[in-house]
């Protein structure tokens, strides 16, 4: 990421662009993980993160507490990977598939190690067998996964609604449900996104500071600019 | 029958199962409760005066964090994870703001981290005094209320003399903390610090809550009827709380010693000198007595942190508009009342593509069905309240 940075504008960011090369310290620890449980594992911005095939999830996670001591439950959770968002903005790159990410963090209670393991299961067929064996907290956080995705846990003892009424219809965390407040009244109102006059200048100044490939006709179409006040606080000095 | 020591404690108990036939009735406790922190419901099935599968119903307080952090600018998501955990505000913040520095891999000017640390510990010791006014409270003591709460207000005091807020601070920015009025343009080169008396004024807090300290254990811990609802009641295996998720003091009491801020790196918490304190038995006294412990604890640092903290920017410089790089990271860090972390992934847009908010109070009174099978009507609110938790925190 920093190499797409035009150039390195202090030593500091020099300094960082080494360390992307040395191996990460916790490098050697995701290999040990992923090896133990057949995975693929990288570490991203210092979490270990491990990759499964969605038929070795349940294996995996109880492999993960009986011998790698990872006995703590943190969360579980899933991410909507799709091409059809009906509010925030769609993704740079479009999916070749549509899936569910599974994420389930699990943590040791001694040296402080945690690992996110993930897996992915298709849109149509969202399916996964229940962690609730292996650790008892996953029964709310599959709830809650249930009726915010709609993914089905096999193996689940109530997948009632957990936060939302019992009659609610539709799945409020895919990326396909709209936003009723936002499809009501624009927020923050398109007023504010208006650039002040002196702002021309920073304008052009931050672009070349940020990633280079963003385009600036998209950002003034975009609702969710950051109003000029917010943008002030937030300037460099 | 044979009596055991919990039946002897609760002799009325005794007389009521032996003599009488008890049919069974399903009890609704809440949602408006006062012993619940907010609106929490629990349906349980109640057999003389022990209960069965308890169910504790939630979401009336669901404010859907997680979608609306979709719809938001990085910046303006402070506004809404400091309202998570309403009673610790500014301990929220932090992570978001360490996760979202990490994918843009920004590095924080000392001073800030300073500062973090001072006001998330100020942050615990205001949460936790609630819980040091509450628990008793809940109990039947009120004097403890009066001596926590006026502790607790001086720290808020001094919390809003830096932020400007009691409960939302809104105090942190990516990169820093707030940069005081000017320090942020270029246009307006004044440059603010924190307000002028802060140090000697947090110094003079931290002597008062440690004598606050003094007063309520003196109150509390010498109180026999406090001693027996709580001893031995609500016992949490370390071993069952982990498997539920159970974190920070809760966990703590139950005998781990594990504290985040002993092993992540998201504050310079390796700088300061303190202690993680457990408990013996897992129950809620040692629940009450390792918050109490815990608030001293976050004194000492809070002193240390204002003797050595280092001058310099409050802020990194960062872009005019805040837009971070691809990548996913998961930040956690020691909240008062357990884990609190946050899953960003981000697309390089200006917000996030997904947030997971993990917070500590979900978790920690997801063990609940667990922890009151077959116990008393009484010492449902007992273990309830002995687990600290704020429904904010639970519905998110």
């Amino acid at each position: 990421m920093t190499s797409s940075q035009p150039e390195a504008e202090s030593a500091e960011e020099a300094g960082a662009a080494e360390e992307v090369e040395a191996p990460h310290p916790l490098a050697e620890y995701a290999e040990s993980v992923a090896s133990a449980v057949g995975g693929e594992g990288v570490v991203t911005f210092d979490t270990v993160k491990v990759t499964v095939p969605a038929d070795q999830w349940v294996e995996t996670l109880t492999t993960a507490r009986d011998e790698l001591g990872l006995v703590m439950l943190s969360f579980v959770s899933a991410i909507d990977w799709s091409n059809q968002p009906a509010v925030g903005e769609a993704l740079e790159e479009e999916l070749e598939e549509e899936t569910f990410e599974l994420l389930a963090t699990v943590a040791d209670l001694t040296e402080g190690r945690r690992v996110t393991f993930s897996t992915r299961i298709p849109h149509e067929e969202a399916v996964i067998d229940s962690l609730v064996e292996v650790y008892a907290g996953a029964n709310w956080h599959e709830r809650e996964a249930h009726e915010m995705f709609g993914i089905v846990f096999t193996g689940h003892p109530d997948l009632s609604h957990l936060y939302l009424p019992d009659g609610f219809l539709g799945n409020p965390l895919l990326k396909s449900f709209p936003l009723l407040s936002r499809e009501v009244k624009p927020w923050p109102g398109t007023v504010d996104v208006e650039a002040m006059p002196e702002d021309d200048d920073d304008e052009s100044e931050a672009e070349s500071e940020g990633d280079g490939d963003e385009a600036a006709p998209a950002d003034e179409a975009e609702p969710e600019e950051a109003t000029d006040d917010e943008a002030d606080d937030e300037e460099g000095s | 029958m044979t009596l055991d020591q919990e039946s002897v404690r609760h002799l009325s108990e005794v007389s009521v199962s032996v003599e009488l036939e008890t049919p069974e009735m399903t009890l609704n406790i809440g949602p408006q409760h006062p012993s619940t922190h907010g609106v929490l419901r629990l349906m349980a099935r109640v057999d003389g005066e022990r209960t069965y599968d308890v169910r504790p119903v939630i979401g009336y307080m669901h404010r859907g964090y997680e979608k609306l952090a979709e719809v938001r600018t990085y910046p303006q998501i402070t506004t809404i994870v400091n309202r998570i955990d309403w009673v610790s505000g500014y301990a929220n913040e932090v992570p978001f703001m360490t996760a979202a520095e990490k994918l843009m891999e920004i590095e924080v000017p000392e001073r800030a981290l300073w500062i973090r640390t001072i006001l998330t510990e100020m942050a615990r010791i205001s949460s936790h005094l609630v819980f040091m006014a509450s628990y008793p409270l809940e109990l039947g003591a009120a004097t403890p209320l009066f001596f926590a709460l006026r502790e607790r207000e001086r720290v808020l005091d001094l919390l809003e003399s830096v932020t400007g807020g009691r409960f939302h601070p809104n105090f942190n920015r990516i990169g820093g903390v707030k940069p005081a009025y000017g320090s942020g343009s270029s246009t307006r080169k004044m440059i603010q610090d924190l307000p002028a008396s802060f140090f000697a004024e947090t110094k003079l807090a931290m002597e008062n809550v440690l004598e606050a300290c003094e007063q309520l254990e003196d109150l509390v811990a010498g109180n026999e009827i406090i001693l027996a609802r709580t001893r031995g009641v609500g016992v949490l295996p370390p071993e069952v709380a982990a498997a539920y998720g159970v974190t920070g003091p809760n966990l703590r009491a139950s005998g781990v010693a594990f504290d985040l801020r002993k092993v992540e790196d998201y504050l310079p918490y390796d700088q300061f000198d303190f202690d993680v304190v457990t408990g013996e038995n897992g129950d809620c006294w040692d629940r009450w007595y390792v918050r109490l412990q815990e608030i001293r604890q976050s004194a000492r640092i809070v002193s240390q942190a204002v003797d050595s903290i280092p001058s310099g920017p409050l802020q990194a410089k960062v872009p005019k508009v805040i837009k971070v790089p691809r990548g996913e990271t998961y930040v956690r860090a020691e909240n008062p009342k357990g884990e609190m972390g946050y899953y960003l992934v981000s697309d390089g847009g200006q917000g996030p593509y997904r947030l997971k908010i993990r917070s500590a109070s979900f978790s920690n009174i997801s063990i609940l069905p667990w922890a009151l099978e077959g116990v008393l009507i009484p010492d449902i609110i007992a273990i309830m309240g002995s687990l600290d938790f704020v429904l904010g925190d639970v519905d998110r």
